[in-house]
């Protein structure tokens, strides 16, 4: 049994605690928002938080999450509100076919938590861990710019 | 976007979101050597074993009312599963169908295979020497297609020229790498085969399973969800044949395939290239000749090459005034995974190739190369070397737009200490698909809703959103009565392909055809009731309304209820004609040109070699705009993409064996790679015809690096990706251009 707090709820699952957390968090909970890219941790398409910080679900064993506070894409708005980073990721057309988005907003989340008023090179550094093939980084920096002074 | 709202949400849902009930997950077993027999394949074992349903091998294809084993659209050369020979590394053998991926896996190792070895050949030109084993008997020396272009006296070309130049480019294999892997689901229900997967050809994923299973079209459905990006990769048939015969033996389970990252890299690739080009010129740059000369590298398999390497054909010149032309384009089988399009499809290959050599015959004569461009572009009214005549083309205005977003006449700084500058361009042309068909349906509903049904598949690229828009403006209604419905070959109607930027062009067109038929009919149903003839009806704005009696009006919905009609329904299409001839590449190459440039300024550590694109300006030739936002994303998403095989990407093989599966060792375009300062411009014409700008701004990428570089440091690389390595190496072996 493994129990973990999800957007808000509390889960108690009996799930196999060596399985990657992207698995149980999309096959046991149905959160689709959260996506496999590479499997090894450096395209950023499964960025979740847990307690705030952003990490590779895929890379994450189910049972390290006991007792955390987990958050996806799914519980990032409040009441059906768009959140602000979602706003802004949405106002400046940041993505494509959006696989990737949920993970990008995610750890544009987590940045703005740890520095609320990132210069560019921070942004850079900081979401260069996270992947967009079709390549909408000006958009992206726009959006988290955006995100950042509002 | 008009889902952008659930873009934001997590809530789009993809071919790997699919679950139905009772559904299977199918496994591959994959080849483990490069060329050799399949001396013994045991599955026994494998099939008695827990939570397995269905075990695939070549035995229960070629058998009284089963699968046939050979498939391809161009040539049935590859086999769904091997039989008896296997020729790449990552080929499939076998498939598993079982209750969870852990059963599957488990069943996969107890499948026994026995190979027996033989030699492989992994490069295009090792592949056409006699000594090289031959892939497919009906191919003894591994050419299976030749392309021609004959034009003009090339010999009297390079004998009239001052200079003649002669250049080899190389490109490396390397990865379509959408971050969704390929998805499909299939199932059998009543003799009928449904398919769900994330293809941009469901139409051709229908013709080609409904042979393999020797049933009529109409009796395979073909589901196509959002997909998580395909620049290519999930284009033609590429999963479904597997999936599809592994679903047959689950007898009415559906069965889903998702491949891991390793396969994605085994599942299709860049075709490799050898491009030898050689060009006369006279001292005041005029043109003479070119010969180009171009080696494929198609991996084991035809797959997509034949069309692909035909089309290269034209795409390998170049849109300049040249008056003899000869083109070669070989297609070659290799020991490697099959290659297929890749985003800018051949053309990336060839504008390497043709846009590098542009420099170095620009700098040979001492000009300017936006000068020497200027002078040998080719403009409206021109002839190409197909012997077609140019019409709309806009090389030198999307040139010199590249050219002024970057400062092309301002000083350069050119850096100090190890850190050098430079600035390079470049341009393309590319032709689509010659010969293709894009059909929709509208149907209007007495509530003022209008549903487009199209095939043509959104990948991120905005599709949907483009055609509702061409569909809202045409039929005069707001974009939120609009709905777009499809792919779904049992609802919507015949699409080629969405590839070769041809969506917004061939369906966009076919959709303005559409509202013509569904004006037509509205007029047709309001003059009775209006009392006056159909022809004097104006269709603007939600209302049919005659022009000379302002009060005579009423809304489409009230035109439809006071005909007693719920709904219109009236069907677009739009075709071209084209082609070339095989023997002399002469004909009709495409219904309009792909036009693109770059401009771009690098910095080149001479210490370490490291190139970094500072400033990277775009334009791409639009006709006509539809959505501004989503058209800047193709020429910025063009540029990142493209900045992968031109810095980054390669794969990498050992005996056939790739050394770098994963998205690790094969490094895509971060954020940290993306240029500082990003341009982008989208040239229209008055013509007002829609083209395509889907790949436009990527070919350029590579070439006017390089050019860049040489300007910077004075070496020109000649073969991608352009790594600090490469870059080093030829700055300490001194090669100048």
């Amino acid at each position: 049994m493994i129990e973990f707090r999800v957007n808000g709820e509390v889960h108690a699952l009996d799930a196999d605690p060596a399985r990657p957390l992207l698995e149980v968090l999309r096959d046991e909970l149905g959160l689709r928002s959260v996506r496999e890219g590479c499997g090894i941790g450096v395209c950023g398409t499964c960025t979740i938080l847990v307690d705030g910080r952003a990490i590779s679900s895929c890379l994450t064993l189910a049972g390290l999450a006991e007792g955390m506070d987990i958050l996806t894409v799914e519980g990032l708005s409040e009441e059906g509100a768009l959140h602000p980073v979602q706003q802004a990721y949405l106002d400046h057309a940041a993505f494509q076919c959006a696989y990737c988005t949920p993970g990008f907003i995610l750890a544009t989340v987590a940045l703005l938590q740890e520095a609320p008023s990132p210069d560019e090179a921070t942004v850079r550094a900081h979401l260069a861990g996270n992947l967009c093939r079709c390549g909408s980084y000006r958009n992206i920096l726009e959006a988290v710019r955006a995100a950042a002074s509002g | 976007m008009l889902d952008a709202d659930a873009r934001v949400r997590g809530a789009v849902r993809y071919a790997v979101d699919l679950e139905l009930p009772d559904m299977l997950v199918a496994k591959v077993l994959r080849c483990s050597i490069a060329h050799g027999r399949i001396i013994r394949l045991d599955a026994s074992e494998a099939e008695t074993m827990p939570g397995v349903v269905a075990v695939l091998t070549a035995a229960d294809f070629d058998q009284p009312g089963g699968p046939s084993l050979m498939y391809g659209a161009n040539i049935p050369d590859q086999p769904v599963v091997a039989r008896d020979r296997v020729k790449y590394v990552g080929e499939p053998v076998a498939v598993v169908a079982a209750q969870d991926s852990t059963s599957a896996e488990a069943a996969l190792g107890a499948i026994n295979v026995e190979y027996e070895e033989d030699a492989a050949v992994y490069g295009p030109l090792e592949a056409m020497t006699a000594a090289a084993p031959v892939l497919h008997a009906d191919h003894p020396d591994n050419r299976f297609v030749h392309g021609k272009l004959r034009h003009g006296d090339v010999q009297a070309g390079f004998d009239a020229a001052d200079e003649v130049i002669e250049e080899t480019f190389t490109s490396p294999l390397a990865q379509q790498a959408s971050l969704e892997p390929h998805t499909a689901v299939a199932q059998w229900t009543d003799g009928m085969l449904n398919v769900w997967t994330g293809a941009q050809a469901p139409y051709t994923v229908r013709g080609v399973l409904a042979e393999i299973f020797g049933i009529p079209p109409e009796g395979v459905r073909i589901i196509v969800p959002n997909l998580g990006g395909g620049y290519g990769g999930k284009g033609h048939v590429r999963i479904e044949p597997l999936v599809a015969a592994v679903a047959w033996k689950a007898t009415g389970r559906p069965v889903r395939l998702t491949l891991s990252r390793a396969e994605e890299f085994v599942t299709v690739t860049k075709h490799a290239a050898v491009i030898t080009i050689k060009t006369g010129v006279k001292r005041d740059g005029t043109l003479t000749a070119r010969q180009v000369t171009l080696y494929w590298g198609a991996g084991a398999y035809a797959d997509a090459s034949p069309g692909l390497i035909r089309a290269s054909v034209p795409r390998s010149v170049g849109p300049y005034r040249i008056p003899a032309v000869r083109v070669d384009a070989y297609g070659i089988y290799t020991n490697l995974p099959p290659a297929a399009a890749y985003r800018g499809a051949m053309s990336s290959q060839c504008t390497w190739a043709y846009e590098s050599h542009t420099d170095t015959l620009a700098r040979r004569l001492g000009m300017d190369p936006l000068e020497f461009r200027r002078q040998n572009v080719l403009r409206s009214g021109e002839q190409y070397c197909t012997g077609e005549t140019m019409h709309d083309v806009h090389f030198i205005e999307c040139l010199e737009a590249a050219a002024e977003g970057l400062g092309w006449t301002q000083p350069l700084k050119r850096g100090s200490g190890p850190a050098r500058h430079g600035r390079g361009m470049a341009v393309m042309l590319k032709s689509t698909i010659a010969r293709s068909k894009s059909e929709c349906r509208l149907v209007l509903d007495a509530d003022g809703t209008l549903t487009l049904y199209t095939s043509t598949v959104e990948m991120g690229q905005g599709a949907h959103t483009a055609l509702a828009q061409i569909a809202a403006e045409a039929v005069a209604l707001p974009l939120a009565h609009v709905h777009v419905v499809g792919p779904d070959t049992a609802i919507t109607p015949y699409d080629a392909t969405t590839s070769a930027s041809r969506s917004t062009n061939m369906m966009g067109t076919a959709v303005l055809d559409a509202a013509g038929r569904l004006k037509d009919r509205l007029r047709q149903i309001a003059a009775p009731i209006l009392e006056v003839e159909a022809e004097a009806l104006s269709v603007e704005r939600g209302e049919i309304f005659d022009d000379s009696e302002p009060e005579s009006r009423m809304s489409y919905g009230e035109a439809l209820e006071r005909s007693g009609l719920d709904s219109i329904e009236v069907t677009g299409m739009h075709a071209t004609q084209g082609g070339l001839d095989p023997e002399t590449g002469q004909g009709v190459a495409t219904p309009h040109w792909h036009q693109g440039a770059g401009a771009c300024e690098v910095e080149v550590d001479i210490e370490t070699g490291k190139v970094r694109v500072l400033r990277f300006h775009a334009a791409s030739f639009a006709g006509r705009v539809v959505n501004p936002s989503l058209a800047r994303l193709q020429n910025d998403g063009n540029v990142i993409f493209g900045m992968g095989p031109a810095l980054l990407e390669e794969m990498v093989f050992d005996q056939g064996q790739l050394l770098n599966p994963n998205l690790s060792d094969y490094m895509l375009p971060s954020l940290s790679d993306a240029p500082e300062e990003m341009g982008s411009r989208l040239l229209e014409s008055s013509a007002g015809e829609f083209h395509g700008i889907g790949e436009m701004t990527l070919p350029p990428v590579a070439p006017a690096i390089a050019n860049a570089v040489f300007d910077a440091v004075g070496v020109r690389i000649r073969e991608l990706p352009i790594t600090a390595e490469r870059v080093l190496r030829a700055l300490k072996g001194g090669a100048g251009g």
